[in-house]
């Protein structure tokens, strides 16, 4: 049963994992970052994480189809690439009212997205299922 | 041509408000206390911080959802469970160790919502007070340490929430007044869980109300409060026209919430067509000020270099 540092240290096992963070998306808060972010700064990072995740759970296009009411995170995870390097966002689907994601920041040349987006995926589930 | 008439009086700011923002901090008694690693309870007027070893162990308010709340509003844990977890506590093996033990909820779950809760707990004790806060030393919280935060992390993230609210929609009265729905043309679509909260409006709940109804932490409801009251999809409730005698309806659903007596723009003052009190020069009748200014005071001049330095002392406290 991992704690939040134990969650984003085994993220940070990952190749090519530069940064990590579990944030908060509809207030921006960072509740635990491990290594670097991009800007030298994790705050900043978790803010502007957060806007991206907050548009995309917000937006009806991409949602999923099964849950109207909108009780789970309507959008499992996001990828955004750039020349150098993959950000990996994992929303996690907590039973209590939270809107919290993990954001994982991988260099390209080292970082295999497909592994991370599976690997994230599980670390989230066991973050807050145990 | 000697100018003899005394200008109105300017406003006078509330004095904390003032000593703090010139400070530049939160509350110099919570930083002085994390100096001096001090262990117990700062009671302010809008809620409450436990320390331990100078860092914030706990925060509660009346204003948001405690730990319990949130764990039992959607079932992650079972009231009962939490209270015998609370009732076996002692000095050294605090409640969480218990819910952990028990294998209620994970130690991420119950770390990811216990920080939800400490901070958005601590965005209302750290608001703006009028009275000063106490401190007593040597009351550890029951809950015991779950992941205790620094003194200088929660002020920062309590002024970033207050910049965040004020860039969504800078007019802070739908935060504790009732709320109706608004109907507007072309209104974005809200999402599911603004949905939820929009049809709730009656013009009795507040803010806090709706977050304990749904379960919510409060801060989030105030984020989606004021995106809605941008959208043009809610509003403050409009105080009724006033009639004679004391206006208690319209006091009385903001009355036990703490944090609208430092706002002096609170809406029973708002109203423009209420009567002035006695010995007070004719409200002005111009167009209605921009949120965030003292309408209260406004009624009471219609002196335009008085507007515009009180203009101007918004922008700047807005900064």
């Amino acid at each position: 049963m991992p704690g939040i540092d134990e969650c984003l240290l085994e993220a940070m096992r990952l190749p090519g994992a530069r940064g990590a963070a579990l944030v908060d998306w509809t207030s921006g808060l960072a509740l635990g970052t491990v290594g670097e972010s991009p800007g030298g700064d994790h705050e900043t990072t978790a803010a502007e994480a957060a806007e991206l995740a907050r548009l995309a759970a917000e937006h009806g296009a991409f949602a999923a189809g099964d849950d109207p009411g909108g009780e789970r995170p309507p959008v499992e995870d996001l990828i955004v690439s750039n020349r150098d390097s993959y950000h990996l966002l994992r929303f996690v689907d907590t039973s209590f009212d939270s809107s919290v994601f993990l954001h994982l920041w991988l260099t390209r040349a080292e970082g295999n997205l497909a592994l991370a987006r599976i690997r994230l995926g599980e670390m989230a589930e066991r973050l807050v299922l145990g | 041509m000697t100018v003899v008439d005394t200008p109105p009086p300017l406003p006078v700011r509330d004095k904390a408000t003032a000593v703090e923002r010139a400070w530049g901090g939160v509350s110099p008694m919570l930083t002085r206390l994390a100096a001096e690693r001090a262990t117990g309870v700062l009671v302010r007027e809008g809620g409450a911080l436990h320390l331990e070893e100078g860092l914030v162990t706990y925060a509660e308010s009346p204003l948001s959802l405690g730990l319990d709340a949130l764990l039992t509003a959607h079932g992650t844990v079972r009231a009962e469970v939490w209270s015998e977890a609370l009732s076996r506590a002692d000095e050294h093996r605090g409640a969480a160790r218990f819910l952990l033990a028990g294998g209620h909820l994970t130690e991420g779950a119950l770390q990811v919502c216990h920080l939800g809760a400490l901070y958005d707990a601590a965005y209302f004790a750290l608001a703006p007070s009028s009275t000063p806060g106490r401190f007593r030393y040597g009351v550890a919280h029951r809950l015991g340490p779950v992941l205790p935060v620094p003194v200088a992390a929660l002020e920062r993230e309590t002024l970033r929430r207050r910049d965040l609210l004020h860039r969504v929609w800078p007019d802070p009265r739908p935060d504790h007044t009732p709320l109706v729905r608004t109907h507007t043309a072309a209104a974005p679509r809200p999402t599911a869980r603004q949905q939820r909260l929009l049809d709730r409006l009656d013009g009795t709940r507040t803010a806090a109300d709706l977050a304990r109804e749904l379960g919510r932490q409060a801060f989030h409801t105030l984020v989606d409060v004021r995106r809605l009251a941008a959208a043009g999809l809610l509003a403050p409730r409009p105080e009724p026209v006033p009639a004679p005698g004391p206006a208690t309806s319209a006091a009385a659903p903001a009355a036990p919430h703490p944090s609208s007596a430092p706002h002096p723009a609170s809406a029973p003052d708002a109203e423009p067509r209420r009567p002035p009190a006695a010995g007070a020069p004719p409200p002005a009748l111009a167009d209605p000020p921009p949120p965030g200014l003292t309408e209260r005071l406004a009624q009471h001049t219609t002196d335009p270099h008085i507007t515009l330095l009180k203009r101007l002392r918004d922008a700047l406290e807005a900064l």
